[in-house]
């Protein structure tokens, strides 16, 4: 039996890793005619053809009958809370507008939390710049007076809102573990790529693992392997897309170093990109060529770089 | 011992490339609307849902699922939501048919949908990738793609003319489906010249970026004569996986869908693929992934594909049609695009494939696969 892999532990913090992805979003029909209201100051609300049920805001289909012959109307400015809470962003309630027949959350705005009571009156405060978007009600404020409300015809309304820009930035933090943080450590020390190996498998696993996923065997021993290797495939990119990390054209790869089982994700550069495709192709032999950076990641890597008139080496 | 399983509605909305005028649960409700309308059937006479739809990052609205209960009629029912990256159609459909062949439901309902235009999409792809190892020099799925088929190139001889030949042939067969939205007659030339994107793929190999949603109505044996006289039994649907960093992942061929195929076959009494089957309909995301496809199933033995497209054999009017309704050059809302293959395989036995209505067409084969090309699926359907 192999000992288990010496996997030390390493303080690695973790990988902090940023989306940030940009969206257009459709509304559709309801919401997009009440997104298009707002600046006009009407709270736009549908009735259900068949459940007869009124819901503010608007929506295209029945929460109760799942009916889809939705009436728009005019709803008003005026409702009572059905449920609050305090948070950090503010006092958060759930509000049922006079008429309607379900709540929806909003802001309570102007109000201590203490004097807050389930089924107090509340009236719309409307945002002085409107942005189409539900932030265009600032809150609702206690409205002890406000006669009750009723549900109007909408009569003439806006064309709704066909599109909505939105935007989202998802924050990660990815924990190493032992194996990828060795490895990642010796990449960032050492500068040595390092995989394991298993009883099952006559080469290196990379990115090292617990397991080998094909025997389902506990891995072994460590094994340096060299920073050379074959292309086994490889595409020219030019496609120009969000979230990219540098500019096209560059080759995408999948390279095998000596004495490994897997392929390992890469740019090849230092070529003629104009002869790319030629100058580059399955078999063709490479090198690393290490940036001056030590983060411990994989772009401590450069790039990979073809070596000229160099073969494979038939063992592992 | 599984009950028979049949397919007794489909339906699929117009797809394009944006659409402005419904919200993505206004989608779903177009496609379910459809396939309750074709299976004769109302919402409360459906036992059991199944939504599926791909990666969350495309719409930006997580556990969309519950979004879309008031859309899909859900309310009340036992929903679930199914994902599985380019597959989660059929993966969809699975659940669904499990439901069914178990014993648990007798009717049940699976609408699968995507808004791609709403999101940034070779970003949200890429995401699929290990954030420490591949995802810094990740391309979507392109990419990959593109490095397979080079590798396929030579050893297998799946050409850049080849792959030209099933953009062509899509294309036209595209024409004459009412629900795709690209149709533009083009030639092996104009793919060849087009725009390299991920050499070897050039913009004519790759789909459109769709908006829409498919539903069917799946139903036990005993309550399918109230919808049709003539459903599209399943006679076999599978889905499998390798895993992503194995040692000596094959490049060459699928295995898991090759694997599929075997398991599913066998299921079916199909022993003779390319003779057997009366119409294929692949989820080809980029052009060499049929031809690769036709290999991995059987169609022709590896290495012949280049050769079976060029025979014209798997054009609309050959012996063995594959994607006679444009495939994915068609349309392509990566989350329907799986199911929209079970739904032009379950029409043409059905004998409701319209425009493109293989004449007489009894056994039909659909493909569908996601992930890193890991993940791939089939499914047999019978007249």
């Amino acid at each position: 039996m192999l000992q288990a892999p010496d996997s030390y532990p390493i303080d690695r913090p973790p990988l902090k890793s940023t989306l940030s992805m940009p969206y257009t979003l459709t509304p559709g029909r309801a919401a997009g005619v009440f997104l298009a209201e707002t600046k006009n100051r009407r709270l736009v609300g549908s009735r259900c053809g068949s459940s007869g049920l009124v819901c503010v805001p608007a929506q295209d289909f029945c929460p109760s009958s799942g009916g889809a012959d939705m009436e728009l109307v005019a709803a008003p400015h005026t409702g009572a809370i059905t449920g609050f809470t305090q948070t950090r962003a503010g006092i958060i309630a759930t509000i049922r507008i006079d008429g309607a027949d379900f709540d929806f959350v909003h802001r309570i705005v102007g109000a201590e939390f203490a004097a807050l009571k389930v089924g107090m009156r509340v009236e719309a405060v409307w945002a002085q710049t409107p942005t189409q978007s539900i932030m265009d009600i600032e809150g609702f404020r206690p409205a002890p007076d406000a006669p009750v409300g009723t549900i109007e015809p909408l009569g003439e309304a806006a064309e709704p809102l066909p599109m909505k820009p939105y935007h989202m930035d998802l924050h990660y933090e990815h924990a190493f573990g032992p194996f990828y943080g060795r490895m990642f450590d010796e990449i960032g020390t050492n500068r040595r790529l390092m995989g394991v190996r298993s009883t099952h498998i006559d080469g290196a696993l990379l990115p090292p693992r617990e397991v080998d996923d094909i025997s389902y065997t506990k891995t072994g021993t460590w094994v340096t392997v060299p920073d050379t290797g074959t292309v086994r495939a490889m595409s020219v990119i030019h496609l120009e897309f969000k979230g990219q990390k540098e500019p096209p054209p560059y080759i995408y790869a999948e390279i095998q170093l000596d004495g490994a089982v897997t392929r390992l994700i890469h740019s090849i550069k230092g070529i003629d990109m104009s002869r790319a495709s030629e100058l580059v192709k399955p078999g063709t032999r490479v090198r690393a060529v290490w940036s001056d950076a030590r983060t411990g990641s994989l772009s401590d890597i450069s790039h990979f770089q073809p070596i000229p008139d160099d073969v494979e080496p038939t063992s592992t | 011992m599984s009950r028979h399983v049949g397919i007794v509605g489909v339906g699929q909305t117009h797809h394009s490339r944006r659409r402005t005028d419904v919200s993505q649960a206004g989608l779903v409700r177009e496609a379910v609307d459809r396939a309750l309308a074709d299976a004769k059937l109302t919402i409360d006479e459906i036992d059991s849902i199944v939504v599926a739809t791909g990666p969350v990052l495309f719409g930006a609205v997580n556990m969309p699922e519950k979004w879309v209960i008031d859309a899909c009629g859900g309310r009340m029912k036992p929903v679930v939501r199914i994902t599985s990256g380019g597959g989660t159609g059929l993966a969809g459909a699975l659940a669904a048919y499990y439901q069914i062949a178990g014993g648990q439901h007798e009717r049940v309902l699976v609408v699968a949908y995507d808004k791609l235009s709403e999101g940034a999409l070779q970003y949200s792809i890429s995401t699929l990738y290990d954030p420490f190892w591949g995802r810094e020099f990740a391309v979507g799925i392109m990419g990959f793609s593109a490095a397979y088929w080079r590798a396929r190139m030579d050893i297998l001889g799946h050409t850049e003319e080849a792959a030209a030949m099933v953009s062509v042939k899509n294309h036209t067969n595209a024409l004459k489906n009412p629900y795709a939205h690209v149709k533009k007659a083009i030639t092996v030339d104009d793919v060849m010249k087009s725009r390299p994107l991920a050499w070897p793929i050039k913009l004519l190999d790759v789909p459109p970026i769709s908006d829409g949603a498919a539903a069917i109505v799946l139903s036990s044996e005993k309550m399918a004569a109230k919808s049709t006289d003539r459903p599209a039994w399943i006679l076999g649907i599978g889905y499998f996986c390798e895993a992503d960093n194995a040692a000596a992942r094959s490049m060459l061929v699928s295995e898991p869908l090759a694997l599929a195929a075997r398991r599913i076959y066998r299921a079916a009494g199909i022993t003779n693929p390319r003779r057997q089957f009366d119409v294929v309909e692949v989820q080809e995301p980029y052009t060499c992934f049929e031809l690769s496809y036709y290999e991995s199933l059987g169609l022709c033995a590896p290495g012949e594909a280049a050769a079976l497209i060029a025979s014209g054999a798997t054009q609309i009017d050959g012996d063995i049609p594959v994607n006679p309704s444009g495939g994915c050059m068609g349309a392509n809302p990566i989350g329907a695009a799986g199911l929209v293959r079970l739904i032009e395989a379950a029409a043409q036995v059905m004998g409701k494939a319209g425009e493109h209505q293989i004449p007489n067409a009894k056994l039909a084969l659909a493909q569908s696969g996601g992930g890193w090309a890991n993940l791939r699926g089939v499914a047999v359907v019978s007249a």
